[in-house]
């Protein structure tokens, strides 16, 4: 390479002698994985604060030790498989963040630790890290938190409260009782003994962050503004379960139940902030769609034949693991390509 | 309703010099042409050093094959013959010549004796091709190559003068200021190629240049104006013969196979002004900008004139340069050299401090999002190209299309994980085409050897 001297520009602005080199493009969108991961995290707060608001304070507790044991996995698990570490992303932040929602109240902390750390280690990084495992790491946790049923089925009164402190709930627990969810009323063939007033505005028993409907619904909204999600999945999962619940309901008139069953339980949880996690969504819009309809189908199917009262979270699973077959026979035709869009 | 197309993204626009007129630049003490400035022959050089140059005198030509002569765009002397880098990086002759500061114009630069009416579509292609016009939008391909390429086959003329990238106003400056330039070219270029109509697109963020050019138009029956939905990439030629006629264009195909053919608007005034004044392509209009140009202005610059000249005129910088840009900020070259001399195609020089072009602090990461998919002009997968291009797994590479892409950035742009999948695409596709290439040169052996 010749030489070249620096220069100066007439207003006495040195040169470098050699500029950057890059191929084009040279500007970027504003948003990055840590803008996206954040923006999600936001539109959760609201659902959660409300958690925080019925269940008591002790639903920080659980969500702090949730947070703070995921991203000190993914840090730990970094370090030591010497990749850089990339808790800055605040993807292991919104892990934690997520599975903490899923968890009743009563949880014990060790398992908010366990839970946290299989979704980090196991079911992220021993895949290779963000965008590579093929299944949704906070619902992965909890499935692997249901080997302790009793815990996990754990659903205490909206109106007994826990407070900050209250470390270990179960354990000296003699006051605890645990109370009937809305699904589970349904899962037995009767409507739930709750209004749907309640339902939807999150006076009912359940996982921390699942109970509030109409937060839920405002944050996937503000997610959908922000671009952060399309409407295909969400719109393609809720659909699928109002449309099978309203023909075929298990129990009341067809328009309550149907109702009951999307107010209630993780649908909406699941069908705005868990579906449409990226790594374990399709791409393209027909392939978003049927993975909704077969979230929905599943989940319908699950809780009305499965053994256990809830379904979105198994079905979800399930069709992560569909997701490269969706995307690769649902691909887009070309612009400009033939008949069958290829070639 | 604007025209528009399926996918692309709008780009923040940054058209800060919008309202900048254009600005004849002072001539250069020196300009250093190249002989090679778009695809096909090298010109071969027709003067020497120490040979005096008239402004718009030829000095270089194309004997056989595709290619344009060249012009010097000052007079002067002749005092090198350099081989040196061009803007595409690749090595070139470049004829130097010491400005005399007269910019003293060749006496033998004559109008065409003829009226329009009774030039032939031969005539007018000698004429572009001695004038040396190329498409001045980027690509630089020779004009005349391309109206004759088109003749008989294109149907609809489409003037393009969407400028989808952001902070080029070269264009809508140009159409504000010299419509009736390009409206006049526009006229002999439908004359050369036989057609009765052509379409001038422009983008909505241009409406002060749209209702001039329609009070100019008024209901002419020659021309007529289309609204585009200002989105990138609406300036590709695919997207835009799309947009204004519903054909799609597939890869490997040229505007002509469905019946269009494409100019961008400061070239059809380029040939305006070869037909009417015989003038040669030896001058553009370049948007000078970035955040470390002192005042950021549209300029005419003569070719060869060096890029720092260029920023000189402009007041010049206003803080050391990191990256500097010929052409617009999604697909234009960054370059190396501060002196990279603006050729025929450079409708930009874009100057950016370190603060601007800082590069993330995060590792690149795919995280499936689909952000590529769904911008895609293309309608391809980027996401899966980017993934068997880094495996360097070509054959799945080209099943997913990696031929079809555009190279048009808008997947890398919006990659929230800062992927550079454009880029890798990129390679896989030369990869391809590359070895397609080999496979091809040794079946021909093979024949020839048996």
């Amino acid at each position: 390479m010749k030489e070249t001297p620096t220069v100066k520009s007439v207003s006495g602005v040195e040169v470098p002698s050699l500029l950057t080199v890059s191929p084009a493009p040279h500007i970027h969108h504003p948003d990055s994985t840590r803008t996206i991961m954040l923006d999600v995290i936001f539109a959760l707060v609201p659902a959660a604060v409300w958690g925080a608001y019925v269940f008591g304070l002790r639903v920080l507790l659980v969500i702090l030790t949730c947070v703070g044991s995921a991203v000190l996995a993914e840090a730990l698990t970094q370090k030591l498989l010497r990749r850089p570490v990339t808790i800055a992303d605040c993807s292991a932040a919104l892990t934690g963040f997520l599975l903490a929602l899923n968890l009743p109240v009563t949880v014990p902390l060790w398992m908010c630790v366990l839970g946290a750390a299989f979704a980090i280690i196991v079911v992220k990084q021993l895949f290779g890290g963000i965008g590579k495992n093929f299944v949704n790491p906070a619902l992965a946790a909890r499935v692997f938190l249901f080997s302790w049923p009793t815990e996990m089925t754990f659903f205490t009164a909206p109106t007994q409260r826990f407070g900050l402190f209250d470390f270990s709930v179960l354990a000296d627990g003699v006051d605890v009782v645990s109370t009937a969810t809305p699904l589970s009323a349904l899962k037995a063939g009767a409507m739930p003994d709750v209004s749907l007033f309640d339902m939807i505005f999150g006076e009912v028993g359940g996982c921390i962050g699942e109970v509030s409907s109409i937060l839920l619904i405002a944050g996937g909204i503000y997610l959908l503004v922000r671009r952060v999600i399309t409407w295909h999945i969400p719109a393609a999962y809720i659909g699928t379960v109002a449309v099978i619940t309203f023909f075929f309901p298990q129990g009341g008139s067809s328009t309550a139940f149907m109702l009951a069953e999307i107010f209630s339980g993780g649908l909406l949880l699941g069908a705005f902030f868990m579906a449409t996690d990226y790594t374990t969504s399709p791409v393209t819009p027909i392939g978003r769609l049927v993975y909704g309809v077969g979230c929905g189908l599943l989940t319908v199917l699950i809780r009305y034949f499965g053994g256990y009262p809830e379904g979105v979270s198994f079905s979800i699973l399930m069709m992560n693991t569909l997701v490269w077959y969706l995307d690769r026979y649902m691909r887009p035709r070309w612009f400009g390509g033939g008949k069958n869009g290829r070639k | 309703m604007a025209y528009t197309f399926r996918g692309g993204s709008h780009v923040a626009e940054h058209k800060h010099t919008r309202r900048q007129q254009i600005e004849k630049m002072d001539p250069p003490a020196r300009v250093s042409i190249p002989l090679s400035q778009h695809i096909g022959a090298h010109a071969k050089p027709l003067v020497a050093v120490g040979d005096y140059v008239w402004r718009g005198q030829m000095i270089g030509d194309v004997e056989d094959g595709l290619g344009c002569p060249v012009h010097a765009s000052v007079s002067g002397k002749v005092t090198a013959l350099e081989l040196r880098t061009n803007v595409a990086g690749t090595q070139s002759v470049h004829i130097v010549i010491e400005s005399d500061g007269q910019m003293a114009l060749d006496p033998l630069i004559l109008p065409h004796e003829k009226k329009l009416s009774e030039t032939t579509a031969e005539e007018i292609i000698d004429i572009v091709r001695r004038a040396g016009i190329v498409g001045m939008g980027g690509a630089a391909f020779p004009t005349y190559a391309k109206i004759r390429s088109a003749i008989g086959k294109a149907e609809r003329l489409i003037v393009n003068c969407a400028e989808c990238e952001p902070y080029i106003t070269a264009n809508h400056r140009l159409l504000l200021e010299n419509p009736a330039g390009v409206i006049n070219g526009v006229k002999i270029l439908l004359k050369a190629l036989g057609v009765r109509h052509a379409d001038i697109a422009v983008e909505d963020n241009k409406l002060d240049a749209i209702n001039k050019l329609e009070t100019m138009l008024a209901d002419s029956k020659l021309m007529g104006i289309k609204v585009l939905k200002t989105k990138y990439p609406q300036g590709d030629e695919r997207q835009l013969i799309y947009a204004l006629t519903g054909r799609e264009l597939p890869a490997g195909k040229l505007p002509a196979d469905v019946g269009c053919v494409v100019f961008n608007a400061e070239t059809c005034a380029a040939v305006f002004a070869a037909f009417a004044y015989g003038m040669p392509s030896i001058e553009r209009i370049i948007t000078v900008d970035g955040d470390c140009v002192a005042n950021p202005k549209n300029l005419l610059v003569p070719i060869g004139t060096s890029c720092l000249d260029v920023i000189d005129a402009c007041g010049g910088l206003r803080c050391p340069p990191q990256k500097v840009i010929f052409g617009g900020p999604m697909m234009g070259a960054a370059q190396w050299d501060i002196e990279t001399p603006v050729i025929k195609g450079t409708s930009a020089i874009l100057a950016f401090s370190a603060e601007k072009v800082k590069p993330s602090k995060l590792p690149e990461v795919c995280l499936h999002c689909g952000r590529c998919v769904q911008n895609c002009p293309m309608h391809l997968m980027p996401n899966y190209l980017v993934q068997y291009a880094m495996q360097g797994d070509l054959a799945e590479a080209e099943a997913f299309g990696a031929l079809a892409c555009v190279g048009c950035g808008t997947c890398s742009y919006n990659c929230p994980g800062n992927m550079q999948i454009v880029q890798y695409i990129r390679v896989a596709k030369g990869t391809i085409m590359a070895k397609r290439q080999a496979e091809k040169s040794r079946a021909l052996a093979q024949d020839k050897s048996e």
